[in-house]
């Protein structure tokens, strides 16, 4: 028997265990791979982009969920990792105590074992590498199919070679531990059938039912593997962890910001304007799922101007719930400097660099206003007459401290008094009092009037609006704003749905685990399940045991993972999350699909190890 | 064969093994009858099929032709769960080696059978103090069996086989594994049993309990034999 025919041979007679530490290091490296990648794609690089898609305050959220769960996906493949080498060489310390004890040296021992994980890592991250790259190709096409237009970047290979060679080192690294430690076990104890640990002397008897008998012998069990047992419960957390993040904080996260863009935009509101003056707002609100040719628009033409008599027209229907005029144009705007106080100088500090650029206009009268943006900050009040409201993104982009700082536009200055979401222009918005606009550009009339209707008699009400605009002007038209609203919604929810998908490779990867965990059980108590099979218990109560210590585990690390992930969203991730009671139930029926896949996968060789002959129970695992 | 008295009833057993491409014949045309309160040895060397005479009786295992009735059940016929019950309430197993369960006390190993058969709970408590009294091993009830030596695992082993008093009792080399003086307790324990009227089948090799015997059988390359001729 050479030095590699041994390991060789080895692997190839345990199959199962050998494939199932494969898959689940395969399963490591490739989550870690796919993200790193499809983050490179589409999501760290839309934080780092300016003329991106999504505005800058939605992208920031987005890139913090992708930056954590990056981190915990690899945090996860670590803990994995060591874990599944801890069974692999768990369930080889009697094999290494019978080597030791006809003569084997120590160091002969070891290089069997280190060149048998060598074998078993190096093929993982391997096929890991492969499939992360595949998948990343995958989940693009799949965008692209569902009409977002991402580009494919080719493959980092820098970013793959990391990859591959942490997980290697820290398979290697993790792996080398038990292997040394079962080197050093004492040959009599390592082949020892009646050597157990993590048992005491009992304190009385006292007699159980027979589902207390069962729950005692999972329970004594847990604490005898109590190494085992810490260590799948640490691993299973981590992931819980991650799942909840992708979950809870993709379900709570999706719904907050589709509420953000749902009240920036409005619901049932019908925008009356101009063929290409609505045409181009329309084009304005897609912008954060369309990459749209931007070509120049006069918005101070005034065949745009909407004619009085149409607005007392619209005024007068009754059907209309809300009515508000806006003057939407195109301007060159200045960052003016903030003075910050310091009270331990008692002077001041100034902030903001003079940063210049081009921002849409939009002049709104605050009293009227039907859109409820998310705002940092205060939003413009009717007697305040030179305020402005930034966009998100038109404050990251030429805004150092926002609130502290003033805006120049038209010669006027404006105090910035809030940053607000909204999805119009990317973020690249500035929202100002109308009168002052109109006073400021001369231009007296609105170029657009939004119109929020009943929603019962829709129909009816929008072909009654729309005789009456089309009788004073033709040329101008309704647009309604739902669909637009609807595919920005749409493009949110996908972008949320892909992040939630995230940590499912982990997930595989914690089940394989639990599956390790189980057979790790079954290894070590198979000769007492045997016993008791002979003296008269149903193979379904052997299936009970066994479950009843998953069960445990997966409760545990649940009690474990999903608080700090629900933490880690609502507290650091998520700021001012809507929460409702579907919420809550969507977030649970995921999570409780997660466990009862994991735990009923984990069920698999608990059955297949029950349906044995009580013999072969008895002799083998 | 009289029905009322006839306990075990084996004809034409034969039990195969595949081992690779291998088919190991382990019983051959296996015929017995063992009444009530009959006390039956079977001897033979080591790997002539004892063990697995001994499984096929106590419906642990099935042969591969041949009938074997067990208190009027063809045991070849029946299903896991049926031989699951019937192993509990009928049979008492003494491993040869010894098999406790080792995340249970020596108290919980003893009662356990008793709570799968739904005693009432005062009966399990008195009973596993009875049992264990017997065997003699009252001030190791908490103990788990790795705390044990080999012969007190043995007599713990006894005990649960007794648990739920059990017409038959199949017990395989129980002297095998221990030295002469703990070999003798066992003997006694058997030479009891026997007096209480248990019908009793061991596989053994030692003298001491072959001289018990009612009836002496022989095994040999899994053809079986018998002595008492």
């Amino acid at each position: 028997m050479s030095e590699t025919s041994f390991p060789i041979n080895d692997l190839l007679r345990r199959k199962f265990q050998t494939s199932l530490i494969i898959i689940s290091l395969t399963l490591c490296v490739a989550a870690t791979v796919y993200l790193l990648l499809f983050g490179d794609n589409i999501g760290l690089e839309i934080s780092l982009m300016v003329e991106g898609k999504l505005t800058a305050g939605f992208s920031s959220i987005f890139s913090s969920f992708i930056i954590f769960i990056g981190l915990l996906i690899f945090i996860a493949g670590a803990v994995v990792i060591s874990f599944m080498v801890f069974v692999m060489m768990s369930q080889r310390v009697r094999d290494i105590g019978l080597m030791k004890a006809v003569g084997c040296p120590n160091d002969l021992i070891f290089g069997y074992f280190m060149t048998e994980l060598l074998i078993v890592t190096s093929i993982s991250c391997f096929l890991g590498v492969i499939f992360g790259i595949l998948a990343d190709y995958a989940s693009i096409g799949l965008f692209d199919f569902l009409g977002f237009q991402i580009s494919q970047k080719p493959a980092n290979f820098w970013l793959i070679l990391l990859v591959f060679v942490l997980f290697f080192a820290l398979s290697l690294i993790f792996g080398a531990k038990p292997i040394l430690d079962a080197t050093k076990v004492e040959p009599s104890k390592a082949i020892s059938p009646i050597y157990h640990f993590g048992l005491s002397k009992e304190s009385g008897f006292k007699v159980t039912s027979k589902s207390g008998f069962t729950v005692k012998i999972a329970l004594r069990g847990l604490f005898r593997r109590k190494s085992a047992t810490i260590k799948i419960i640490l691993c299973l957390s981590t992931v819980f962890t991650l799942v909840t993040v992708a979950i809870a904080g993709g379900i709570i996260a999706d719904q907050t910001t589709k509420n953000w863009v749902e009240k920036a935009i409005g619901r049932n509101i019908v925008l009356i304007a101009h063929q290409d003056m609505g045409s181009q707002y329309r084009l304005l609100l897609s912008k954060s799922y369309e990459i749209s040719e931007s070509s120049q628009f006069n918005y101070t033409d005034k065949k745009y101007l909407m004619p009085a008599n149409l607005f007392d027209n619209l005024s007068s229907t009754s059907e209309i719930i809300g009515m508000e005029a806006r003057l939407v144009l195109q301007e060159h705007v200045k960052e003016l400097p903030g003075y910050l106080f310091d009270p331990e100088t008692a002077g001041t500090t100034e902030v903001g660099d003079h940063r210049e650029g081009e921002s849409l206009i939009v002049g709104v009268e605050p009293e009227k206003v039907l859109s409820e943006w998310f705002v940092d900050g205060e939003f413009l009040t009717e007697n305040r007459t030179c305020e402005a409201v930034i966009g998100d993104s038109l404050a990251l982009t030429m805004f150092s401290m926002p609130l502290n700082q003033s805006i120049r536009l038209l010669d006027r200055n404006f105090d910035v008094t809030g940053v607000c979401l909204d999805p119009i222009n990317n973020g690249n918005v500035t929202y100002v009092p109308l009168k002052t606009l109109q006073n400021a550009t001369g231009i007296l009339k609105p170029n657009i009037v939004m119109v929020r209707v009943d929603p019962a008699n829709r129909t009816e009400i929008l072909d009654q609006i729309r005789t009456n605009v089309r009788a004073v002007n033709s040329e101008f038209e309704i647009f309604e704003l739902d669909e637009t609203l609807d595919k920005n919604l749409s493009f949110l929810g996908d972008i949320w749905f892909i992040i939630m998908f995230l940590p499912l490779f982990s997930l595989i990867a914690a089940s394989l685990c639990l599956i390790g965990y189980v057979m790790l059980a079954i290894a070590e108590q198979h000769q007492e399940f045997g016993v008791l099979r002979a003296v008269g218990i149903r193979p379904k109560t052997v299936v009970k045991i066994i479950s009843e210590q998953s069960f445990i585990i997966l409760l545990s690390s649940c009690a474990i993972g999903i608080p700090i992930g629900i933490i880690i969203t609502l507290l650091i991730l998520v700021p001012e999350p809507v929460i409702t009671g579907y919420t809550i139930l969507e977030i649970v029926g995921w999570l409780l699909t997660a466990l009862v896949v994991m735990f009923g996968s984990s069920l698999y060789p608990a059955i297949k190890f029950a349906r044995k002959p009580i013999l072969e129970i008895m002799n083998k695992p | 064969m009289n029905l009322d008295k006839t306990v075990v009833s084996a004809s034409v057993v034969c039990k195969t093994y595949q081992i690779g491409n291998i088919n190991v014949e382990a019983l051959k045309d296996v015929n017995l009858e063992v009444e009530k309160g009959e006390f039956m040895i079977i001897s033979g060397p080591s790997g002539s099929g004892k063990t697995t005479l001994l499984n096929i009786i106590g419906g642990i295992d099935k042969p591969t032709s041949g009938k074997i009735i067990v208190f009027g059940h063809n045991l070849s016929s029946e299903d896991e769960d049926f031989l699951s019950n019937f192993r509990c309430n009928n049979v008492g197993f003494v491993f040869q080696s010894y098999n406790l369960v080792s995340t249970l006390t020596v108290a919980e190993n003893v009662a356990f059978p008793m709570e799968w058969a739904r005693k009432p709970q005062d009966y399990i408590e008195n009973r596993v103090e009875e049992l264990l009294r017997i065997v003699n091993l009252e001030r190791r009830a908490e103990h788990f069996p790795f705390q044990l030596s080999g012969g007190e695992q043995q007599r713990v082993a006894f005990a649960r086989a007794l648990a739920n008093d059990p017409p038959l009792l199949l017990v395989d080399e129980p002297t095998g594994n221990l030295d002469a003086k703990t070999s003798l307790k066992i003997v006694q324990m058997l030479q009891k049993l026997k007096d209480d009227g248990k019908t009793i089948i061991v596989a053994t090799h030692d003298k001491r309990i072959i001289e018990l015997a009612d009836q002496k059988m022989y095994l040999e390359d899994g053809r079986l034999v018998s002595l008492n001729e």
